[in-house]
């Protein structure tokens, strides 16, 4: 008989310990719009790069898998008489499609040595847009001496100082192309992060293609040149659109809206007008094709843009400090995978290796350097140089990110950093109720052998 | 208090280790080995278990407890130094009651098995406290392969914490039935 208590104990114990090892890890993460929480299915995603350079310019050079090309971000759509928004910034991926495919490339000289050691990741200050505790008004990425303290978005440094700090090149240049609001014109949106993440001096690539006034389209597409005034609902939201076809509207080649165009529901307008930037923001060509589940994209700017106070100056053997963002699947804001930071060196030892060639157009060949990005969650820089991050003391030592953790590890840590509160809660009840289990096999072994002394 | 922690930590691991290893000699051999065995097993089982509550203390002290409550690798060690700590004592409560009745019949194999558990235990412990201080092992692979990944905080749905809770309330009550037994 105490054999089968024993048995029936065993059993239990057993039983508790395989159903806890079968459902560990389940129950807690999951969606959350209302607090801007959206997890990708996939948490890490190979990225290669190349670069090259010529004696006046950068080539540089990204292939990352897609399932389908994000050429669309947003669209107005004709029905019951009016024009209907679909796309804009939500958490995760649009369910129409309305994003565009983005790559960003964050490249500094040195001059913000946080940027090599951490990435983008010294960026992401507190209240960013996006973030569960968004601030209420829009704040993008930010450098940290743009604040007076660490995590304060809305408490700015002097002018003064912010002018001081971009004299002395604490900027990051980030080139940043888009599937549809700079690649129909061969473009990458010129841009940089200090005080926030702004376009440098000109205009951008795009405008909105809306008269507010009138309730309806600036422009359309000109029939005469593509056969067609708009693109089609069901053909955009299947992906049926190709980029061999005019898909989007550049502004020399679309017509003036007409109100009398005889439209009809389900006629498609992008909501953007594609134009070449000016200034200092037009500095970065770009040719991007998207075949067989890949995107292939080279951007290509001067060297020296004669803007240094937008643009990083990139000379013959030096080495500079990279690091890379798609966003894939049609999300927008921080629904992006990112990567550590990486060393560029142009015919100078690297990460990255820019060969040097003469000519104008790069050869390239079969050698890439494999990039792993990773979607990074919700961890802000103040987050990390707090007690909620066991490596805060390793950031105040500057040991660098890489020497600690690796993409897949940080891609874990940033989806545990989304649900803290509630993991921390669920961890702890199993903890305790481990020991209860325990205890109570204890107390059940001893009670059974006791039985047989007994007996 | 990390380097005080690392060096503790030593001794809890090998005593449970050899007491395990001599759980598991005594269970398989009866003779003069098994006996000897058997004397010293207490020697480890209680030894281990104060170092181990030791170690425990001086570990919760490394960090602030804000830091290893919001740390997945730090709330992993922590569970599993817990549970290890408790799985230990309750081998040590269970010689100390029972000695040799222990090593007659089914229990003999139980002992095996839970001497086998508690290494597997201290293991992915130690492991997890290596990852936390930079070194790393195969063993969390293994555990990915498995299907944790060690990256990741260990818990349980409520779902689960429920039928644990009633599991243990089982538990007791095979227990009292036992004991009610032994006590007619």
């Amino acid at each position: 008989m105490s054999n089968i208590k024993l048995l029936g104990a065993i059993g239990l114990f057993s039983g508790a310990l395989l159903i806890s090892w079968v459902t560990h890890g389940t129950g807690v993460v999951v969606d959350d719009h209302d607090r801007n929480i959206s997890i990708p299915d996939q948490l890490t995603v190979p990225m290669q790069v190349q670069a090259a350079y010529n004696s006046t310019t950068m080539f540089m050079r990204y292939r990352w898998p897609a399932e389908r090309p994000g050429i669309f971000h947003d669209i107005v759509r004709y029905e019951d008489g009016k024009w209907v928004r679909e796309g804009g910034g939500m958490p995760g991926p649009n369910p129409f499609g309305m994003h565009e495919d983005r790559v960003a490339m964050m490249l500094d000289d040195g001059s913000v040595p946080e940027f090599g050691r951490y990435g983008g990741y010294i960026t992401i200050g507190d209240g960013l847009a996006g973030l569960t505790d968004e601030a209420p008004e829009e704040v993008s990425k930010y450098l940290p001496l743009t604040r007076n303290s660490l995590g304060a978005w809305d408490d700015m440094a002097p002018e003064s100082d912010q002018m001081s700090l971009r004299r002395a090149g604490y900027f990051i240049d980030l080139w940043h192309w888009r599937g549809a609001r700079s690649n129909p014109i061969d473009e990458a949106d010129d841009q940089n992060v200090a005080a926030d993440r702004g376009g440098d001096a000109g205009s951008s690539p795009y405008t909105t293609n809306w008269d507010s006034d009138a309730g309806q389209p600036l422009v359309m597409f000109d029939a005469d040149a593509t056969g067609y005034r708009a693109l089609n609902w069901e053909d955009v939201r299947e992906g049926r659109i190709s980029q061999d076809q005019t898909y989007a509207l550049i502004a020399d080649a679309a017509v003036p809206f007409d109100p009398e165009a005889g439209w009809q529901d389900g006629d498609v307008l992008p909501r953007r007008i594609v134009r070449p930037g000016s200034g200092s923001r037009g500095d970065i060509s770009a040719d991007g094709r998207w075949a067989d589940g890949f995107w292939d994209v080279t951007l290509s700017r001067r060297l020296d843009t004669g803007n240094p106070m937008d643009d990083k100056i990139l000379k013959d053997h030096g080495t500079y400090d990279v690091a890379f963002a798609i966003h894939r699947n049609a999300t927008g804001g921080r629904w992006h995978y990112v990567s550590l930071p990486s060393t560029l060196g142009l015919a100078h030892e690297a990460d990255i290796n820019a060969a040097r060639f003469t000519g104008t157009t790069p050869v390239w060949g079969d050698a890439w350097t494999d990039v792993t990005l990773f979607y990074p969650g919700q961890v802000t820089w103040a987050m990390l140089n707090s007690a909620h991050h066991a490596g805060a003391s390793s950031i105040a030592e500057g040991i660098p990110v890489e020497a600690r953790h690796s993409p897949e590890q940080l891609a874990v840590y940033g989806v545990e950093v989304e649900f803290r509160d509630e993991i921390r809660r669920q961890w702890l009840l199993t903890l305790i109720a481990g020991v209860a289990l325990i205890f109570a096999f204890g107390f059940a072994l001893n009670a059974t052998i006791a039985s047989r002394k007994g007996a | 208090m990390a380097a005080y922690h690392v060096v503790l930590v030593h001794f809890p691991i090998a005593l449970w280790m050899v007491a395990s290893l001599a759980i598991v000699i005594r269970a398989l051999n009866s003779g003069p080995l098994g006996l000897a065995m058997d004397r010293a097993l207490p020697v480890f089982l209680i030894l281990g278990v104060i170092l181990g509550a030791a170690a425990y203390t001086v570990g919760l002290l490394v960090w602030p407890w804000a830091t290893l409550s919001s740390t997945p690798m730090g709330r992993n060690h922590m569970l599993l130094a817990s549970w290890s700590l408790a799985y230990y004592a309750l081998l040590a409560v269970v010689h100390y009651l029972h000695g040799e009745e222990i090593w007659t019949g089914l229990s003999r194999w139980v002992m095996v098995a839970v001497a086998g558990i508690g290494v597997v235990l201290v293991g992915i412990t130690g492991t997890l406290g290596g990852h936390l201080v930079g070194i790393y092992t195969e063993v969390g692979d293994v555990l990915r392969l498995l299907g944790w990944e060690i990256y990741s905080t260990y818990y349980v749905p409520n779902l689960t914490l429920v039928i644990i809770v009633v599991v243990a309330a089982a538990l007791l009550a095979l227990g009292f039935l036992g004991r009610g037994k032994a006590q007619n």
